[in-house]
């Protein structure tokens, strides 16, 4: 890897990714006084863009079970989808995995860089659409970049703050307008029409109540009771809590607590799936746009929030257009690129379009052939 | 309006520091005999910092107040004394917090307004059955509130909408003195402040302090340390553990876990700075000073434990939590658990040996 890398115009940086052509490129969300100094001292940090990484392989999809597997390396045990944190059979922790990405991964991901802005960025974080960027990542995802200079100089630590209120983490309920009042069992609760997660907890059990059945309520409120007397009440549960002003007593049998348990689960489903490692470093290196993906040979693509819609990457992102390659597959599962569609197939030898080709050999599933 | 009083009671605001350079005084002017009460304050609120002593704002003559800070903080980073810097913040913090929570909220929205750069607002929302009286910008609130180890300042908790956060005027108060204990611990690690001497005139005041301060540091050195039992740490511990060996940087709550775990266990200030060393971003200077304060060797004397396992659930610190876990509400009480199984346990495999009790399990 070449770092410390300072070009004095965008057409320095091109002419110089022409004639090396590397197979990556990255830049970082850092800006620096001197970004070409080798150390971190020199180089005198003067702050970072935000940004998000949404990335489909972190986030459990069902179709995984079709294209992904893992083994684990001490016992040998194998199996299809999402990566277990530990073997089942041994629990050791060293898995080799071999993941791919379909179009179901990628539209999980674009719903989740949805969620993050129309959810979260924009009206819990008061950020304008013009402040958002997106890029394709040219793989499995999505980076966004919040450019907000008020932001710039945040550390780490409001960074790590700023991620964990997007997923979610360490939600207390009580705080979001929760109160037990005197009389034994009664209490108040949050309006759905509030902002930020008050108004979102109160609408994600909204949600939850509508559609639960009786044996995951009893399991998320740990009593038959209580998951029967919400049950049998649901219509009146439901109107209660969406009155003006909400009514969260009324009906006998239930306690803060089970409330606030519904409220914890259903919470879960609203919160956006980013890779908060990224969110919370002040010197992260990014793919640069405009610039071919090493494992994918797609390109890294920046959009408008007007385009993200109808953004299609395994069709938008194709770089290579025309022409056909013979390759020698070793393995890999349906795969899409362009409008060519093949697999899965193990050990043959095809010819399919260049695009198609080199996205599997940058996978390391083929080899070219002449 | 903010009156002489007010800069007086609120040091960081915009007008103090304006006043003082309106007066045009350098800090050896301050040395003349015509200031000779200004000296006097100044020793006196950096003393009963040192002493842990409650410091109260003397409004009956303001001018001297105001210009004794700044004596006082030439004096307090003079001393190159880090935790005599944290001590003196801490203790300006909470002189400020009493006063803001004395003040009506109009007040309050001035005093936010006209010190940090913020951007305050007064009485904006009423939700159902609470009212929240301040609001400000998300980014500005993030500068400061990481600070606070407690779950219900964490941003997932606080009412965030289109881009500002809400509060109360007694967590606005709590906010703003929190901020101005950071800015001044921050500066001296600045450049200018590290190289700041004192000028010859005013030696003699801060010998004296430096003489008390070191009789006090003294007492927060007792206690020799048992030191740490590997096979009786809790998971989520061993897991911060092992992200500080592998060089990860970890979150400011994992941080004051793992300092504040490793403390109460009786572990030193050096052994502490040993698990953060590998660590890319790791700055000795800023790093020592945290243990320090955190091993109550300076700014309170209270020496803080680390937070519940609840708290630690709640900022995804508690990973693997094992069977022990089950039977215990905090990492300590699993240490101590640990201990005395290993105790009994050990004491019948190992003999009269005892083998200092290294459980390897
Ligand atoms: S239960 Fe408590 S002691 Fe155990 S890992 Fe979790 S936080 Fe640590
Ligand atoms: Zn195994
Ligand atoms: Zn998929």
């Amino acid at each position: 890897m070449i770092r410390h890398l300072q070009f004095a115009s965008a057409r320095a940086l091109k002419e110089y990714l022409e004639v090396k052509a590397p197979a990556n490129a990255y830049y970082s969300s850092a800006y620096y006084d001197t970004p070409s100094a080798p150390d971190m001292v020199g180089k005198g940090w003067q702050g970072a863009d935000l940004v998000f990484d949404i990335d489909a392989d972190h986030i459990p999809t069902a179709c995984k079970a079709d294209h992904d597997t893992w083994r684990c390396l001490d016992c040998g045990a194998a199996g299809r989808g999402f990566p277990p944190a530990a073997c089942p059979k041994c629990g050791m922790k060293k898995l080799e995995t071999e993941t791919w990405v379909c179009e179901e991964c990628l539209k999980v991901a674009k719903e989740e860089a949805f969620k993050l802005i129309d959810d979260f960025m924009i009206p819990d974080f008061g950020v304008s659409q013009k402040e958002i960027e997106i890029c394709f990542s040219g793989h499995r995802g999505y980076h966004l970049h919040i450019l907000d200079e008020r932001l710039r100089r945040l550390g780490s630590d409001g960074r790590r703050e700023v991620a964990d209120y997007v997923r979610g983490v360490g939600l207390d309920p009580r705080d979001h307008g929760f109160r037990e009042i005197a009389r034994e069992g009664a209490f108040l609760g949050p309006d759905m029409r509030d902002g930020g997660w008050r108004g979102r907890i109160a609408r994600a059990i909204y949600a939850y109540i509508s559609k639960c059945t009786e044996d995951q309520l009893r399991q998320v409120v740990k009593s038959a009771a209580v998951a029967d007397t919400i049950c049998r009440n649901r219509a009146k549960f439901l109107e209660n809590i969406a009155s003006d002003p909400p009514f969260w007593g009324g009906i006998k049998g239930y306690s803060l607590e089970s409330v606030v348990r519904i409220a914890l689960a259903a919470a879960a489903e609203n919160a956006c799936a980013i890779d908060e490692r990224v969110t919370l470093d002040v010197k992260r290196l990014i793919r640069h746009p405009n610039t071919l993906h090493g494992k994918t040979a797609l390109r890294a693509v920046r959009l408008d929030y007007s385009e993200l819609e109808s953004f299609d990457p395994l069709r938008s992102a194709v770089a290579f257009r025309g022409g056909s390659i013979k390759v020698y597959v070793k393995g890999m599962p349906r795969v899409r690129i362009g409008d060519h569609e093949a697999g899965p197939a193990s050990s043959v030898e095809m010819e399919v379009p260049k695009a198609f080709g080199l996205y599997l050999i940058c996978k390391g599933a083929a080899e070219p052939r002449s | 309006m903010l009156a002489k009083e007010d800069l007086a009671k609120y040091p960081f605001l915009q007008k103090a520091a304006a006043f003082i350079e309106g007066r045009n005084l350098s800090i050896s002017d301050l040395a003349g005999p015509e200031f000779s009460n200004v000296v006097r304050r100044a020793v006196e609120r950096v003393r009963s910092s040192i002493l842990g002593e409650e410091v109260t704002t003397e409004t009956s003559d303001p001018e001297t107040e105001i210009l004794s800070y700044p004596l006082a903080l030439a004096f307090v980073y003079a001393s190159k004394i880090t935790w005599l810097v944290n001590r003196f913040a801490t203790s300006e913090a909470k002189r400020c917090e009493e006063e803001l929570r004395k003040e009506p909220i109009s007040k309050l929205e001035e005093i936010g307004n006209a010190s940090f750069g913020w951007k305050v607002e007064a009485n904006p929302i009423s939700l159902e059955w609470e009212k929240l009286d301040f609001r400000l910008g998300v980014w500005q609130y993030l500068e400061v509130a990481p600070q606070f180890h407690s779950v219900s300042w964490k941003l997932t908790n606080k009412y965030l909408n289109g881009g500002h956060v809400y509060l109360k005027a007694k967590d606005f108060a709590r906010l703003l003195a929190e901020n101005l204990k950071l800015r001044i611990v921050r500066r001296a690690s600045e450049e200018e402040i590290r190289k700041f001497d004192l000028p010859q005139l005013l030696m003699p005041h801060l010998e004296g302090l430096l003489k008390l301060a070191e009789e006090r540091k003294g007492t927060f050195e007792e206690e020799a340390p048992q030191g740490l039992v590997d096979g009786a740490i809790p998971p989520c511990i061993q897991a911060i553990m092992g992200d500080l060996a592998s060089g990860k940087s970890v979150s400011h709550m994992a941080r004051f876990a793992i300092t504040t775990f490793m403390i109460n266990v009786g572990e030193g200030v050096e052994d502490v700075l040993r698990r953060f060393g590998n660590v890319a971003d790791f700055d000795e200077g800023k790093a020592r000073y945290q243990v320090e304060h955190i091993a109550g060797m300076s700014g309170s004397r209270t020496k803080y434990s680390p937070p519940k396992c609840d708290v630690l659930r709640s900022f995804g610190l508690c990973v693997n939590p094992d069977r022990t876990c089950s039977r215990v509400t905090h990492p300590l009480r699993y240490y101590r658990l640990r201990l005395k199984d290993q105790r009994r346990n050990g004491g019948v495999a190992q003999g009269a040996k005892g083998g200092g009790g290294r459980g390897s399990a």
